[in-house]
């Protein structure tokens, strides 16, 4: 069986997760919440099978490799990292509204890998830059980090929308206090993953170009990234900075994730041509 | 002013500034492309708009002056700031055993004072239950006829913000190591030649590595799809006349010798080693394959004319390869016609197919040496180090105070934490109710 075939049942698992936690959010259904969450870990683990699927797969092809290489699955994985931060988070950090966030991103990045037509699903063979055993702590490292920059964003947008209004149906959000904390714990563990990220790739930049770091537009991107991060944290930390002054860094934070994921590529030219 | 100036440096608000400033200002050299030769962006932009570019090293901004000065502020910033933390820090470590300080017991965030009747041997042990709890093994101490207990866990935890930042300085204290003492360039090297002699990026000059490297091998592989799957050369390192090492490098496996390292980086066709071409001579019926090689003569089986191959022209996009040949007959002008593959070319009462031919490649290698690069890896360890500290360790201190009063004990209890304050508190309370109610057993 076809692992694009799972990925299209996990697309719309995702998509059923965050209506049915909308439903329980809205009406405070403790009920819904936990069909939510049963939806949302039984789209996590179909995901992982179809990843384990398209990685066997691989092998049976003669060009054995983990799905982790081209755009293609780098936006099934990104969606997978989301999902899987969401639930490995949600203990501790976890409230029906990052559960919302995290299935409706991880539904539309699978949509637009499914349906775009513009993103090729074929299982290629690796160039030899990628054939290294840095490709999966590299690709993993980073969009883990991505991933909690995703939810930060949009807890970051949320927070702007509260204060913003205050209407009824955005009373309905968590206080903006929470909405703050859950902001600055996710980039907290993704300021972490993406420094993990950066040193991976330098680690293996180093064996395959020579060098640790060449000012590369994809690395320099990244290193924008860890700054805003960085100021981020630093803000928040010593100098007490709480409310709209972090919810705009951290939308600044993800426009350049964003950037260094797709736009060094589509826009600016670099050695790491392969995102 | 000494301490006006370091005030300055050791504020956060200056290193959220220099983020900020090296986030925005670091985007310039991803729009511009870097380390061109000038003539390139003298003719992009307007002279004046050069004059100013180029004053400010925009076309290397990340070694420009500015640039450099903002990394070296920030760096002053880091150092400034740890020094300002450190005696903190080292207080907290080092003398947090002081047992007898009645102050926790007022001003802690989580304290708790009550009185008890029993013995004290009885109190005594259930307050090292309760220690061993919730942070390890006590120290005791007797004050003013009353009795401390303190205990502490994951005190080296302080130290993990310590390490994140010293971690920068290493790392870049080897990245200027690294472009002081380090080069970095290529060097392309024929099949079957030797070379010593390094271009350095940009084409600022050569360097010459007083040892050669001879490609004795370059191959390239390639999917059924037509993406590439190897880039291969066999290299041997020659020290004089001997050859010291050999080995094979690809993308991703570079080899190092004295320092430097040679990583796979191109590759390119330098030239056509042999080429054979089908003869069919008219007059015998007979058929030669002969092996030349470029503007070597051969003399043609059954006749007394020669042959040669005077150039190749590689095959294009719907063009055959194709080469010049040359037939040389004794008392008759050079005949010069071309030769394909697949098509026979008549001349001179011969037949000529040109049947394959074998290329020489060179390679291209990435060659560099960059003295500061142990400086850098230990910078990722210690800030990886330093992470682990801080997110999975947290230093707790618990205090508890027996004092005799009439009637039986009074006991303080009071503890901190350096993070996860919520979740700790709970804990706290929870072992604290069952201390009161002597359950701890």
């Amino acid at each position: 069986m076809n692992d694009t075939f799972f990925i299209s049942i996990v697309t719309f698992t995702y998509f059923s997760a965050s209506l049915v936690f909308l439903i329980s959010f809205m009406f405070k259904n403790k009920y819904m919440g936990t069909a939510a969450l049963t939806l949302t870990a039984a789209g996590l683990v179909l995901q992982t099978l179809a990843l384990i699927l398209r990685w066997i797969h691989s092998y049976q092809l003669g060009i054995g490799h983990a799905p982790l290489s081209n755009f293609y699955e780098s936006l099934v994985f990104f969606s997978w990292s989301i999902v899987f931060i969401y639930m490995v988070t949600r203990k501790r950090y976890g409230r029906s509204i990052t559960g919302i966030l995290a299935t409706f991103f991880s539904f539309l990045i699978l949509a637009y890998a499914s349906l775009s037509g513009k993103v090729d699903c074929q299982i290629q063979p690796l160039i030899p830059a990628l054939q290294s055993n840095w490709l999966i702590s590299h690709v993993i490292s980073s969009f883990l980090a991505y991933a909690c920059f995703a939810i930060a964003f949009g807890t970051s947008i949320l927070y702007l929308g509260k204060r913003k209004s205050g209407s009824e149906n955005i009373g309905l959000l968590p206080d903006a206090a929470v909405l703050d904390e859950i902001t600055y714990k996710m980039i907290s563990i993704g300021f972490v993953l993406l420094t993990l990220g950066i040193i991976t790739g330098a680690a293996w930049a180093d064996c395959a170009w020579g060098r640790y770091w060449g000012w590369d537009p994809k690395e320099t991107w990244s290193l924008i990234t860890w700054f805003i991060y960085g100021a981020f944290l630093h803000a928040r930390l010593t100098r007490g900075w709480r409310g709209v002054k972090m919810s705009l860094i951290s939308i600044l934070g993800f426009l350049a994730v964003i950037f260094t994921y797709l736009g060094v590529n589509y826009i600016l030219s670099g050695l790491h041509s392969y995102l | 002013m000494q301490t006006k100036l370091y005030r300055i440096f050791s504020s956060a608000r200056v290193t959220v500034f220099l983020f900020f400033v090296l986030a925005a200002t670091s985007i310039v050299g991803t729009v511009i492309q870097q380390g061109l030769p000038l003539e390139r962006y003298e003719k992009l932009f307007t002279p004046r708009l050069f004059a100013i570019l180029s004053f400010f090293d925009v076309f290397d901004m990340y070694h420009s002056w500015w640039f450099t000065l903002l990394l070296v502020l920030l760096s002053i910033n880091i150092l400034a700031c740890t020094l300002k933390q450190l005696p903190r820090i080292a207080k907290l470590i080092l003398n947090g055993k002081k047992g007898f300080d009645d102050s926790v017991f007022t001003s802690s965030q989580i304290r708790k004072t009550w009185q008890r009747q029993g013995n004290l041997a009885d109190l005594e042990e259930q307050t090292g239950v309760v220690l061993r709890k919730l942070a390890g093994t006590p120290t005791r101490v007797e004050h003013n006829g009353a009795h401390y207990f303190f205990a502490e866990k994951g005190k080296y935890s302080r130290l993990g913000m310590v390490f994140v930042h010293i971690s920068i300085l290493f790392i870049l204290s080897g990245g200027v190591i690294g472009t002081i003492w380090g080069f970095s360039g290529q060097m392309n090297v024929v099949e079957g030649t030797t070379s010593d002699t390094v271009v350095l990026l940009g084409e600022t000059g050569t360097i010459k590595l007083g040892f050669g490297v001879r490609c004795d091998d370059f191959t390239v592989e390639f999917y059924e799809t037509g993406m590439p799957k190897e880039y291969r050369s066999d290299l041997t390192i020659v020290e004089g006349e001997k050859a010291v090492i050999s080995g094979s490098i690809r993308v991703n496996h570079p080899l190092v010798y004295k320092g430097l390292k040679f990583c796979q980086a191109t590759y390119g066709v330098a030239g056509m080693d042999k080429f054979r071409v089908v003869v069919h001579n008219g007059r015998t019926g007979k058929e030669n394959i002969l092996t030349l090689t470029l503007m070597k003569k051969v003399s043609l089986p059954g006749s007394n004319a020669s042959f040669a191959i005077a150039k190749y022209v590689p095959g294009q996009v719907g063009r055959m390869p194709t080469v010049l040949g040359v037939l040389l007959e004794p008392g008759k002008a050079h005949d010069i016609f071309w030769i394909e593959p697949h098509r026979q070319t008549d001349k001179g009462g011969f037949t000529f197919t040109l049947q394959d031919y074998e290329s020489r490649y060179y390679t291209g290698i990435q060659v560099s040496k960059d003295p500061g690069v142990l400086l850098v890896w230990v910078g990722f360890l210690l800030i990886l180090a330093g992470f682990i500290l801080s997110l999975f360790f947290s230093h707790t201190r618990v205090w508890v105070r027996i004092a005799p009063v009439e009637g039986g004990y009074e006991i303080a209890i009071a503890a901190t934490i350096s993070k996860n304050k919520k979740a700790f508190r709970k804990t706290v309370e929870g072992v604290i109710g069952n201390f009161q109610q002597g359950m701890v057993l």
